[in-house]
């Protein structure tokens, strides 16, 4: 799928970016950021499953989706344990108390952010710009390998890009999962070959 | 030359006039555009709010949340995101239904776009404000459909367990009446040759003994036979082994009696099984009634099992004493035959309502799941044979049943079981079909 070349400057995209995305949302929640080095496969979709639960465990998840558009398509997902995040409302402007359509509310603000963030990121470096939908609840405290049971995925290979976050000196914790179709791929191969030319 | 628009004020002209709620605010949340839609529905003219704050303008709305959410969207110089589903509403507005109604105010969801200036920085943001209300009452609409479904569905969940319920209980009566017909013919057919067998065998034990005292005096005087006479009787006597004889021939009566016996109590089971007999009701303490039955099995339970008597307040109830005793004697037997070694049998008696119930536990064998559908069928046993008819259960089925009761059964193989007979404390009359 992929030159050597190509798979670097992949994997350096991604790095850097996830840099910014990390330091964007340092700046939102006003805590330092861990992230790992994003993880890049591409995979036949019937092993999308097999592979989330071999990084996440097999702990019930609770994950939302959220699609992007423009030169690049795809879906992202992120994924929580099951504190999910309300120890950010905090950080995020809402109050102490959160009843359950709030916390859903500041489960959906924090995805938009991780994965405006990473996206965002990843869009810059290859000077593209990308669009986004309103998150929404894609499985609620279900097994990690149940998550993706019953989507139709219609394509042949999907790319697979993992990231998970940390804050420093809390216990919140989420993988963010970015899938795109085969065709994207393409996309990705002109714009990294662009990416190469600039160097 | 043309009339049309050129595209620059037919988009100012879109922004104004859709059916959206448009507006956006600068870095210090001044107000920079508010579309016709806004100032329809806030009743706020774009002139009285262009150039303000937007906090200012409308102090309702949650300062602290929204500042965060759009300081978000320059920071991140990307997109936010409100749902109706989650924030019924970002501003107070009323609906499209002031006729129809259904909900409070005008449901909304919001994008909150970053707006790049030349430059690619980003110094404003533009929040679009959809109206949502159609969807959020048809999904109301829906979710209640939803919940009646549910609901139906338990309730048919239900009715279908009672039904299946009643139909096992039917068919268990059904085929206890059927076998209750049945056995009492037989009964009826067996009691009468039992009657003649069974004096006959009285009178026959008298004249037996009778001839056995007239041997008795023959031999008494057989010395003072002639030798030839005397010789022709030993003969006899040794042909025959009449000491043998003499000895045997008791104990070979009264079996045939015991054995009789047995048959007579089949047979009166079987009528008790099938009829509730003619014996009157009476008001009885149900306690002297256990306690006279304990007296009478005693001997079965003492080797096998500790004796535990938890007897509550309970009132006399009208019933067949008798008969009672004979349900009580039953579940106390088996209680002791289904205890392996030793264990423990208690009894509890209480009452709820207009019923009173006496417990049986044991801490013996338990009941197979695959057995507990069988136990109260006649002639069912798991005893060897010889030891029980099969008729115990099914015949105190039958006389519970007449009194208006019941008897429920719980048993966890290994662990043991507990028969709850619940009667009425004052039965109706029996069922004449019944008796």
């Amino acid at each position: 799928m992929f030159s050597e070349d190509q798979r670097d400057a992949l994997q350096e995209i991604t790095n850097i970016g996830m840099g910014q995305a990390g330091a964007s949302i340092a700046a939102i929640l006003g805590e330092f950021v861990q992230l790992s080095v994003p993880r890049i496969l591409i995979l036949r979709p019937a092993l999308i499953g097999a592979a989330l639960a071999r990084m996440i465990g097999k702990e019930p998840v609770t994950a939302v989706r959220q699609g992007f558009h423009g030169e690049l398509r795809g879906e992202a997902l992120v994924i929580y344990g099951a504190d999910q995040c309300r120890e950010l409302g905090g950080l995020m402007g809402y109050a102490e108390e959160l009843d359950e359509a709030t916390e859903r509310e500041l489960l959906f603000d924090v995805s938009n952010v991780l994965v405006g963030a990473c996206l965002g990121g990843i869009a810059e470096q290859i000077r593209t710009d990308i669009g986004f939908s309103a998150p929404s609840l894609m499985a609620d405290r279900v097994p990690v390998d149940a998550l993706l049971q019953g989507a139709a995925i219609g394509t042949p290979c999907a790319l697979f890009v993992e990231v998970n976050f940390r804050l420093e000196r809390r216990s919140f914790a989420s993988n963010l999962v970015v899938l795109m179709p085969e065709e994207e791929i393409l996309v990705i191969r002109a714009a990294l070959d662009r990416f190469l030319e600039s160097l | 030359m043309s009339t049309h628009l050129d595209s620059g004020r037919l988009a100012d002209f879109v922004v104004d006039r859709i059916e959206v709620g448009i507006f956006a605010v600068d870095r210090a949340f001044t107000v920079t555009l508010w579309n016709h839609f806004m100032a329809t529905h806030s009743r706020h003219p774009a002139e009285a709010v262009l150039g303000r704050n937007l906090f200012e303008c409308f102090p309702e709305l949650p300062r602290g949340w929204l500042e965060h959410k759009i300081r978000n969207v320059y920071t991140l110089r990307n997109y936010g995101f409100t749902s109706w589903e989650q924030r019924p509403f970002l501003f107070r507005f009323d609906h499209n239904r002031p006729m129809t109604g259904g909900v409070d105010a005008m449901r909304q969801s919001c994008t909150f776009l970053p707006v790049r200036d030349a430059d690619g920085t980003v110094s404003q943001v533009c929040v679009t404000v959809f109206d949502y209300t159609d969807a959020a009452v048809a999904h109301a609409e829906l979710a209640r459909t939803v919940q009646a479904l549910e609901g139906e569905k338990a309730a048919q969940r239900k009715l279908i367990d009672e039904l299946e319920n009643a139909h096992n209980q039917l068919l268990q009566s059904e085929k206890l009446a059927s076998i209750g017909q049945l056995a009492a013919g037989v009964a009826h057919e067996i009691n009468n040759p039992i009657g003649f067998v069974n004096s006959n065998l009285g009178t026959l034990d008298r004249y037996l003994g009778d001839l056995l005292r007239v041997i008795e005096a023959y031999q008494g005087v057989e010395a003072a036979l002639p030798p030839a006479a005397r010789a022709q009787v030993e003969a006899v006597k040794q042909a025959v082994d009449l000491g043998y004889l003499q000895e045997d021939v008791g104990p070979l009566v009264k079996e045939s009696r015991d054995g009789l016996d047995r048959v007579t109590r089949i047979v009166q089971d079987l009528k008790d099984f099938s009829r509730m007999g003619a014996a009157d009701r009476q008001w009885a303490d149900l306690h002297r009634c256990l306690d006279s039955t304990l007296n009478v099995v005693a001997n079965e339970i003492k080797y096998k099992a500790e004796l535990e008597r938890q007897y509550g307040d309970i009132p006399d109830i009208r019933c067949v004493p008798s008969q009672l005793n004979q349900v009580f004697m039953n579940l106390l037997v088996n209680a002791a035959q289904a205890i392996a070694d030793r264990g423990r049998i208690t009894i509890t008696t209480g009452r709820r309502g207009d019923e009173v119930f006496v417990a049986v536990r044991d801490s013996g064998a338990g009941i197979p799941d695959e057995l507990r559908t069988r136990i109260f069928d006649p002639f069912f046993t798991t005893k060897p044979v010889g030891t029980g008819t099969g008729l115990g259960l099914s015949v105190s089925h039958g006389i519970v049943q007449r009194h208006g009761g019941r008897i429920e059964v719980s048993s966890q193989p290994g662990a043991g079981s507990e028969f709850r007979v619940w009667l009425p404390i004052e039965a109706p009359d029996a069922d004449p079909a019944a008796a």
